[in-house]
């Protein structure tokens, strides 16, 4: 990725995101793992991940309106942007969470 | 939310359901809402439950056997689909009947109770139940056999009979002191498997009930 197609944001800016799983099924497992890929890759150092068991409490699923599982929610930076599925597809995930514009 | 971004939000859920990227669902409203797993997402459970060497029985609010592993079937000595349904006190004796009543509506988690599961064969084998989940009135049970497992005993036969051996050799007159030197090597090493073995009987020895 060149520094052209990324979105222009400040150096300090934390990334708060919030990955909602269903226990430790597969793709939530997953979803983690490539979050996690991803977030050292394109945000080192800069970003928190908070993770919601909804199966330990569904009610958390309606702060974000979350219908599928595993949810990718970015809190910060603003606006609110939400990525369903795990992650897999990492051009999906990366124009999702507007690290990268859609081509 | 702007039009845009919804379009762009039911786009992403499309995609994502249709490349398998989902394996559970939310549904209900405001505080009424629960997860729905799709079956893949439990399947490496069901493949745990399905291996471990314990019993595992689901029972329905009357104690029928709604779900039940295969090791619960081998320890009754039935198949599994006519266990489905059955009353989980027509597998104890009538003894016990009493006591398992009074153990599953205490429902609480982590408790034991100690009893014999009567086998389709007339025999009896002695288990251990264990209450490991109980929700929206279904009852998980683990059941453990306390038999003590064969195969330390077998074992110990077998290094008995290997020992004997051994020393009938030791003794042949004419032996190589080479041959020698190996075969009482190879018998210390025997004798240290043997103690192993009586070491595992004697652990393995269920304690007395109460």
């Amino acid at each position: 990725m060149t520094p052209a197609e990324q979105r222009p944001r400040p150096a300090e800016e934390i990334w708060e995101l919030r990955l909602h799983t269903a226990g430790q099924t597969p793709k939530s497992l997953t979803a983690l793992a490539n979050l996690q890929r991803i977030c050292d890759e394109h945000l080192r150092g800069k970003y928190r991940i908070e993770v919601i068991d909804l199966m330990a409490n569904p009610r958390l699923a309606k702060d974000h309106q979350i219908v599928a599982i595993p949810t990718l929610v970015r809190k910060l930076p603003e606006p609110l942007r939400r990525v369903i599925g795990d992650l897999s597809d990492t051009e999906r995930a990366l124009v999702g969470l507007e690290l990268r514009r859609a081509t | 939310m702007k039009t845009e971004d919804l379009l762009r939000e039911s786009e992403n859920l499309l995609t994502a359901v249709a490349n398998g990227e989902v394996d559970a669902f939310v549904i209900g409203r405001d505080d009424n809402r629960r997860v729905l797993l799709l079956a893949n997402a439990y399947q490496r459970y069901r493949q745990l439950v399905e291996r471990m060497q314990q019993g595992a029985v689901t029972l329905s609010g009357d104690s029928r056997v709604l779900y039940a592993n295969q090791r619960f079937a081998d320890m009754v000595g039935m198949p599994l689909s006519q266990l489905y349904t059955i009353a989980l006190d027509s597998l104890v004796s009538v003894a016990d009947r009493a006591r398992i009543g009074t153990f599953l509506l205490i429902s609480a988690r982590d408790s034991r109770m100690e009893l014999d599961l009567r086998r389709r064969d007339g025999t009896a084998i002695p288990v251990v139940l264990s209450h490991a989940a109980v929700s929206d009135g279904y009852t998980t049970l683990l059941v453990s056999d306390q038999r003590p497992l064969q195969w330390p005993a077998l074992a110990g036969d077998a290094l008995d009979s290997i020992r004997i051996a051994l020393e009938h050799l030791n003794r042949s007159p004419g032996l190589d002191p080479q041959a020698r030197e190996a075969l009482e090597s190879i018998s210390e090493q025997i004798n240290a498997l043997a103690r192993m073995s009586e070491e595992m009987v004697d652990v393995q020895r269920p304690p007395p009930r109460t």
